[in-house]
């Protein structure tokens, strides 16, 4: 690529966020979604303005550039995505930096928990199900009565190990009642 | 600053419990969120769950669903004792009208819903009845093309009623999943995009906490505060 005046260049933003969803997100389909969202906002003169641009993406934490004046546009445009290859899905946008290096020590932590691929049961009365995953405190069930989410468009129901055992919780917030 | 959430649906309505949307919105940033299910959908699970997530304050409230002018006054009016927060289902012209002109009312959610919004004559009485209009952003979230256009007309319009009655506001997903609430600077961010200033919004997602605390006051007589 041919290089440029440095006062010719243009300035960047980082854009490091979290993506929640209910499967298993490729970079790709993500990034798809994105433009569609951001073409369905802002047209194609717009879009063009932000100069969107996917850096890295892990399955869960990502980076994306931006052009530097267009950072609050962008966060609104990341908060209109709610499904990703029709799974429900959300960007969480942990924060904004002018470089990639400072982004990623800032905001993208570097050792994650795994998900819990065990399957294990729960039964409340009202709920009741398998569980999908169980991230920290947050567990997702599969409901054996599927009309229970109906009308919020999800697949699973959002517990919590509150929900699970009352005050019996372990410090580290693992869950004993399942 | 403190931020609050006034309408989030939980289960059995929306699919998650109380205690999942409270460590969500925590995790967000936000202080406290306001759950306020339909009195069509029956009582909320797991309430005593939600109480014991730390940081974060679980108000609970009820968005009253009605067919009529009269039915609104008479379930706002038994609710008020009860309810910390009195939210109304709103969309239909003429309930959006009926819950302005109801000072036991907190706050008309989702106006714009189904095109109609809110005309000169309700934003007058919401005034004068100190009822917030709710800015739902699930629209903008949720539809693309030809119907966020309509459902962006609609908001665009009031906009300007909003600003010259200077009517109270509160920004809200009417969360139904943990998947649906935004952050506050999301959410600022979006109503930016819609005409609304930047101190304007942050006012609106402060406002819920100043109303629960007024509707929380205990009064022994007339006049007289229990503090």
């Amino acid at each position: 690529m041919r290089s440029w005046l440095p006062v010719l260049r243009n300035r960047r933003r980082y854009i490091a966020f979290e993506l929640e969803a209910e499967g298993r997100v490729r970079g790709g389909d993500l990034m798809a979604e994105i433009r569609a969202a951001q073409t369905s906002l802002f047209g194609d003169l717009g879009a063009a303005n932000n100069r969107l641009r996917m850096i890295t993406f892990d399955g869960r934490f990502g980076l994306l550039r931006c052009h530097h004046t267009r950072t609050e546009e962008c966060r609104a445009l990341l908060a209109t995505v709610s499904s990703v290859v029709g799974a429900r899905a959300a960007i969480r946008v942990r924060g904004i930096s002018g470089s990639i290096k400072a982004a990623t020590e800032k905001y993208i932590p570097q050792s994650t928990l795994q998900p819990d691929e065990n399957k294990r049961r729960v039964d409340l009365g009202p709920v009741s199900g398998s569980v999908v995953r169980v991230i920290g405190r947050e567990i997702d069930l599969c409901p054996d009565d599927r009309k229970m989410t109906e009308g919020s468009g999800t697949r699973y129901v959002g517990l919590t190990s509150f929900d699970l055992c009352g005050e019996d919780i372990d410090a580290d917030g693992t869950s004993d009642g399942l | 600053m403190i931020y609050y959430e006034p309408n989030v649906h939980s289960l059995p309505e929306g699919s998650d419990s109380a205690s999942r949307m409270a460590l969500a919105a925590k995790k967000l940033g936000y202080s406290g969120i306001i759950i306020s299910n339909h009195t069509s959908s029956g009582r909320p699970f797991g309430l005593d769950a939600a109480g014991l997530v730390a940081g974060i304050e679980v108000a609970i409230g009820s968005e009253i669903t009605a067919s009529d002018q009269r039915s609104l006054h008479a379930r706002a009016a038994s609710l008020r004792e009860r309810a910390d927060f009195i939210a109304v289902h709103g969309g239909d012209e003429k309930i959006n009208r009926a819950a302005c002109e109801d000072p036991n009312v907190d706050l008309l959610a989702h106006p714009h819903r189904g095109r109609s919004g809110i005309g000169v004559a309700a934003a007058r009485a919401a005034r004068d009845n100190q009822v917030a209009i709710a800015l739902d952003l699930s629209p903008m979230i949720r539809l693309r093309g030809a119907g966020r256009v309509r459902w962006m007309e609609a908001v665009k319009r009031d906009m300007g009623v909003i600003e010259k009655f200077d009517l109270n506001i509160m920004i809200t997903t009417g969360a139904r999943s943990h998947l649906d609430l935004r952050s506050p600077r999301d959410l600022v961010a979006m109503a930016g995009l819609l005409g609304l200033e930047r101190d304007r919004a942050v006012e609106a997602l402060a406002l819920p906490k100043t109303i629960l605390d007024l509707n929380r006051r205990r009064w022994t007589s007339v006049g007289v505060e229990l503090l």
